[in-house]
């Protein structure tokens, strides 16, 4: 897994210097990212001495992702605008699922809604394998060009990150099972064919509710030693948080639009 | 008498039926706008936002009463000029203003979040608030015009509204709604010909009927409904392979089936289903929207060989215990999966009842009877026509298995939070009726979603059928349940006549183990758990100072564009303590659960932070679980409660309209007080007069339909029927009360006791009267008739007062009393659904029957001649 090294984060001065030395990143905006880091521990968002998380938040340029005109509201503790009707979700919730997930280096990961690319660009520092459907299809050829961009600008982290555009309801079965699934759309119950490509012993967490209102569920898929299947389903905040995400699918507006006949 | 110009009154009889005609009419427009409002708000956005904003548009009639009072002398200077003008706007504005909020669409759950929402709000309200101020200024101008024959002009304006009602009704059965404004225009323009017909204006009819075409054409260029991006058929539709297979409107609605690839439905599929099912069938559903709400799924006939699907969903639970059983009672066919299940399971018979009869209809449908394999038309099915808790209270049919599957969406998934509208499927005597239709050993089966985080509408249906059961089953009440979860999916409840055997449970245990289903109850394990630590835990979370901020959308300035600030204080807000506590809904469950059918420890769970009390017949509502007391815990914090904002909303109505009616009602006083009413007596008097009527008839007319309907079903036609026949009844009281005048003052006293008898009598009685009427036509004409007394009655206040107002000379009152009426009408449709929520329809009727007894008094203080009138009848 090609990453940066870990930069020096005891202290705001000594991580806006470090990460000078260690990327281009704007220097006002590496130390927002990193006043907004110290409220994701506040807030448990990221777990205390979880280096692996905090080293993919410190390292991931927020602002590339985000639309030009929200560049100076990427580390707000809000979700916005992308376009096409859907949004980029707010840091403490990108990394509190991350946390959630607990990633290992060498897991198959796959998120459903590839959106902006933040999110996948997160895990791309977390795991060696990251697959990611987006449903918009202009929205798929924007964020790919993202990466293309990033890549070529020298962060080859992202190399770990394959994009595909489709209906991710049905997941990426060819590149399945995976070990950890994230769902960064909401959806009013879980996808079957997603269960069937959760590897055993895997982790999801997805979404689930109405639009607007949606309780974060962290889904384990358990084998025992006869080889026995149990699905044990658990809320992330413990019943102490809503969240909002757009819906599964929804048009974009642009060129993606529908053929209902409404 | 008057001082009015003679002209103003029409003189020759053919004028004056001219004139009674166009208030007719008029008022006709008025309701029927406010009506069709509703339906196109119910299509388009939601249908509880709805009522905010016609009940802010009525304010048009405060507003232009409390004008007309200030300015009578211009106004009945310029009567006809006026009156003119406004039969000529009426009808651009009602097409043109509701062009406007169609496109100033906004979504309920995101009012907090985002100021464009508020503001789509505001102009929506505005909108609307157009039309209705010019239909006010008109109908004052009538009433104005007709006030010496107040009691024919009232009746007129009530029998008006009262045809317009099943007009309305008619209207939906032809016509589609984005053209049903044609019937409010229709009235205005059939009302402004007999207004200026009533005048001799020979020229304004040609001009009117100019403004008609005119508005007509922007009707039917323009569009008149714009469905919510945020509503479920707004979803389906952009599917990229959407297609629509079926449209119908009508007064229930409007049906709309759609078939996508994209379509993931899954009602309650257990986890387990990909897992052990080599393929799962493909395209299972199409979807149904009634009024863009959905989807309601319509499940196909799937291949033999993947019968095995219907296993893993829950309503295939009760099958276990009655394989291949007799009788089946499907409550509700909805979309017609527990219906599939039931025959797919082998059931001999199935009676499934549907009180919608456009769903039927549809399933007729050449392209939904293919999908669906003719579902309707198995011959083992025999489909009831009416709503499921009728049915089962009229039949002594007696079934092995009752279903009741995630029937009339216990809106537990609803956006911007469910409406406050009466769920009789699930009350506690509804429950008790299905109970007592079970065969020996017979299963009920009740399945509803189960999203709520921390739940509230499904622990009051626990609440509810543990009531059903003490008063069905006695002792054997704990051994007669068993309930499984899945969380954020479905609940099922199963309830077994005669308790459960120890063999049943090991076999529905087994099932639950292998479809990984949660075992939340079951007879013989009692709940080992901290009560106190985990209700605290919820109290904490719910009430306390530990609840996280939501994530919200951005606030525009929140950060400096030019040099962005970290949000990190904000942040200290968001702490989320106590993570190791396990507040988990299926802990609770089992908590509640235990309490609940063992009767043990109530106390001790009414400390949740909800309002978890049964469903009644006389409190049929799954909203307002809020407490009166938790009230302001939330003010900061909605969003913790956003499914409840249907009913807040009602108290936001309520607070909006006091303030609204109060400021109106102090602007003659603050301005006329002392110029205009100081030499007339009785001031208060007259005030609390119209307020008690305004008030009491609302509630009336409200509560008793609400009553009706859980005997009679069929909501939509049912309460058009009754408020046709309300208003009817009412205009004929008035009427009559032409006759008492002069002995108004012998005869009041009784009416307003008869009257306050009448409604205490209905409060007590009705609930154990009209499930006891026979048939359903039967009871059809029982309620008509119980209707007609205090209807007729209630016409008699209104019209008397008024009439004894202009009698007495005390014109400046006039429009006053009428504004103040119709503020508190207002302000009464609002408060009917609060006070039923917290204490029951009948508490209405009550308060009712308290209000016309305070008006008694009132109206001897009416009664006290003006010095005018005095010095008149003195000379």
């Amino acid at each position: 897994m090609a990453t940066l090294p870990l930069p020096d984060y005891k202290d705001k001065a000594s991580f806006v210097s470090s990460m000078s030395r260690i990327t281009n990143h704007d220097k006002a905006m590496v130390a927002w990212r990193f006043d907004r880091f110290k409220a994701l521990l506040n807030n448990k968002d990221l777990v205390a001495g979880s280096e692996k998380e905090a080293k993919a938040f410190l390292l991931t340029a927020r602002e590339e992702f985000t639309l030009q005109r929200n560049k100076p509201r990427a580390y707000d503790h809000a979700f916005l605008d992308i376009g096409y009707g859907v949004t980029i979700s707010g840091p403490h919730l990108v990394m509190r699922m991350t946390s959630a997930l607990d990633v290992q280096p060498d897991d198959k990961v796959l998120e459903v809604g590839t959106g902006s690319g933040y999110q996948s660009a997160i895990l791309a520092h977390l795991s060696n394998n990251v697959n990611s459907v987006e449903i918009i299809e202009p929205l798929h050829e924007r964020t790919k060009a993202v990466y293309k961009k990033l890549v070529e600008a020298g962060n080859a982290v992202y190399q770990n990150v394959h994009l595909k555009s489709g209906d991710g309801y049905h997941g990426w079965e060819e590149n399945g099972p995976y070990n950890k699934i994230i769902v960064t759309c909401a959806i009013d119950h879980i996808p079957p064919p997603l269960l069937k490509q959760l590897a055993p012993n895997g982790v999801m967490v997805i979404p689930v509710g109405p639009p607007g209102k949606q309780t974060l569920l962290k889904v384990q898929k358990s084998v025992d030693a006869d080889g026995k299947v149990t699905i044990n389903r658990t809320d992330v905040y413990n019943g102490r948080r809503s969240v909002s995400f757009v819906p599964f699918t929804k048009e974009g507006g642009g060129t993606w639009s529908g053929k209902g006949n409404r | 008498m008057s001082g009015l110009p003679p002209r103003v009154t029409p003189d020759h009889a053919a004028r004056r039926h001219s004139f009674l005609l166009a208030v007719f009419l008029i008022a006709g427009a008025i309701i029927g706008l406010q009506i069709t409002i509703m339906r196109l708000y119910a299509i388009s956005g939601w249908a509880h936002f709805g009522s905010l904003v016609v009940s802010v548009a009525m304010f048009g009639f405060g507003f232009a009463s409390t004008v007309m009072c200030l300015g009578r002398d211009l106004f009945e200077r310029r009567l006809e000029e006026i009156a003119r003008l406004a039969l000529l706007l009426f009808g651009p504005l009602t097409v043109l203003g509701n062009v406007m909020a169609q496109n100033a669409q906004f979504n309920p759950i995101f009012l907090l979040a985002d100021n464009r929402q508020i503001l789509n709000l505001i102009l929506n309200l505005l909108a609307y608030a157009a039309p209705f101020l010019v239909g006010a200024i008109l109908l004052g101008i009538c009433f104005l015009a007709g006030r010496h024959r107040f009691q024919l002009t009232y009746a007129a304006d009530m029998t008006g509204s009262g045809v317009t009602g099943l007009l309305c009704l008619t209207a939906m059965e032809w016509l589609m709604p984005e053209h049903l404004l044609l019937l409010p225009l229709l009235l205005w323009w059939g009302g402004a010909l007999a207004w200026f017909r009533a005048w001799g204006d020979r020229r304004s009819p040609w001009m009117v009927s100019l403004s008609g075409v005119v508005s007509v054409l922007l009707l039917f260029l323009l569009p008149q409904i714009q469905v919510s991006p945020y509503k479920g058929v707004s979803y389906a539709a952009k599917f990229p392979d959407a297609q629509r297979l079926y449209q119908d409107a009508g007064p229930h609605g409007l049906l709309e089936i759609y078939s996508s690839s994209y379509f993931h439905f899954a009602p309650g599929l257990s986890d387990m289903a990909s897992l052990t099912m080599g393929e799962l069938p493909k395209n299972t559903y199409i979807s149904l929207y009634v009024d863009s709400d959905g989807p309601i799924g319509i499940m196909k006939a799937i291949p033999t060989e993947q019968n095995d699907y219907y296993r893993f969903l829950p309503m295939s639970m009760p099958y276990l215990l009655h394989p291949q059983p007799e009788s089946v009672f499907v409550v509700q066919f909805g979309g017609g999966i527990s219906t599939r299940v039931a025959l797919a399971s082998g059931a001999k018979h199935v009676t499934v009842a549907e009180g919608n009869p456009m769903i039927p209809e549809a399933f007729s449908q050449e392209a939904i009877r293919t999908f669906t394999g003719d579902l309707l038309g198995d011959p083992r099915l025999t489909l009831a026509p009416m709503d499921g808790h009728l049915f089962i209270r009229s039949s002594d049919q007696r079934f092995q298995v009752i279903d009741l599957s995630l029937a009339d969406s216990t809106g537990l998934s609803s956006p911007g939070g469910f409406s406050v509208t009466e769920k009789y499927l699930y009350t506690r005597e509804t429950m008790t009726a299905y109970m007592n239709a079970l065969l020996p050993g017979g299963v009920l089966a009740v399945t509803v979603w189960n999203k709520e985080d921390p739940p509230k509408s499904t622990l009051r249906l626990f609440n509810t059928l543990a009531a059903a059961g003490r008063a069905t089953a006695g002792e054997l009440t704990a051994n007669s349940f068993y309930v499984v979860q899945v969380f954020l999916s479905t609940t099922t409840v199963l309830y077994k006549k005669g308790g459960f055997t120890p063999q049943e449970l090991a076999r529905l245990d087994a099932h639950a183990r292998e479809m990984a289903f949660d075992v939340v109850y079951r007879p013989g394990e009692r709940f080992q758990g901290d009560a106190q630590t985990l209700l605290g835990g919820f109290r904490d979370v719910v009430l306390g100072s530990k609840t996280g901020a939501t994530p919200t959308e951005p606030k525009p300035g929140a950060a400096d564009a030019e040099h962005p600030q970290p949000a990190v204080a904000e942040e200290a807000a968001g702490e989320i303590a106590e993570e190791g506590v396990d507040l988990s809904v299926p802990s609770l469950y089992r908590l509640m659960l235990d309490r609940m059918m063992h009767h043990e420890k109530l106390d001790e769970i009414h400390t949740y932070p909800f309002d978890i009390s049964p469903l009644t017949d006389d409190r049929p509502y799954f909203a307002g679980f809020v407490r009166l007391g938790d009230m302001l815990s939330f003010v900061n914090r909605l969003e913790v409660i956003s499914d409840e904002w249907g009913y807040l909303l009602l108290w936001l109505t309520l607070g909006q309209s006091a303030m609204a009616g109060a400021l109106l009602l102090s602007m003659p006083i603050l301005f006329g007080w002392r110029t205009i009413f100081a030499p007339q007596p009785g001031k208060l008097g007259i005030l609390g007069y119209f307020a008690a009527l305004g008030l009491g008839y609302i509630l009336v007319e409200v509560a008793l339909i609400g009553k009706f309907i859980s005997a009679l079903g069929n909501q939509v036609i049912s309460t058009s029927v009754l408020i046709t026949g309300m208003l009817i009844s009412t205009g004929l009281g008035s009427l009559a009360s032409g006759s008492i005048t002069e002995r108004a003052s012998a005869i009041m006293p009784r009416i307003f006791l008869a009257i306050a008898a009448i409604l205490t009598l209905y409060g007590v009685a009705l609930e154990a009267w009209l499930p006891v009427i026979g048939t359903l036509s039967w009871r059809t004409t029982a309620c008509i008739l119980l209707l007609f007394p205090p209807a007729f009655l209630m016409g008699f206040p209104f019209a008397t007062g008024m009439g004894w107002l202009a009698k007495l000379g005390k014109e400046p009152f006039f429009l006053w009393a009428w504004g103040i009426n119709g503020m508190f009408s207002v302000m009464g449709a609002v408060l009917v659904p609060i006070i039923a929520v917290n204490m029951g329809l009948s508490a209405n009727l009550y308060l009712a029957g308290i209000l016309y007894l305070l008006a008694w008094p009132c109206f001897f203080a009416l009664l006290k001649p003006s010095p005018a009138a005095s010095r008149a009848s003195g000379a």
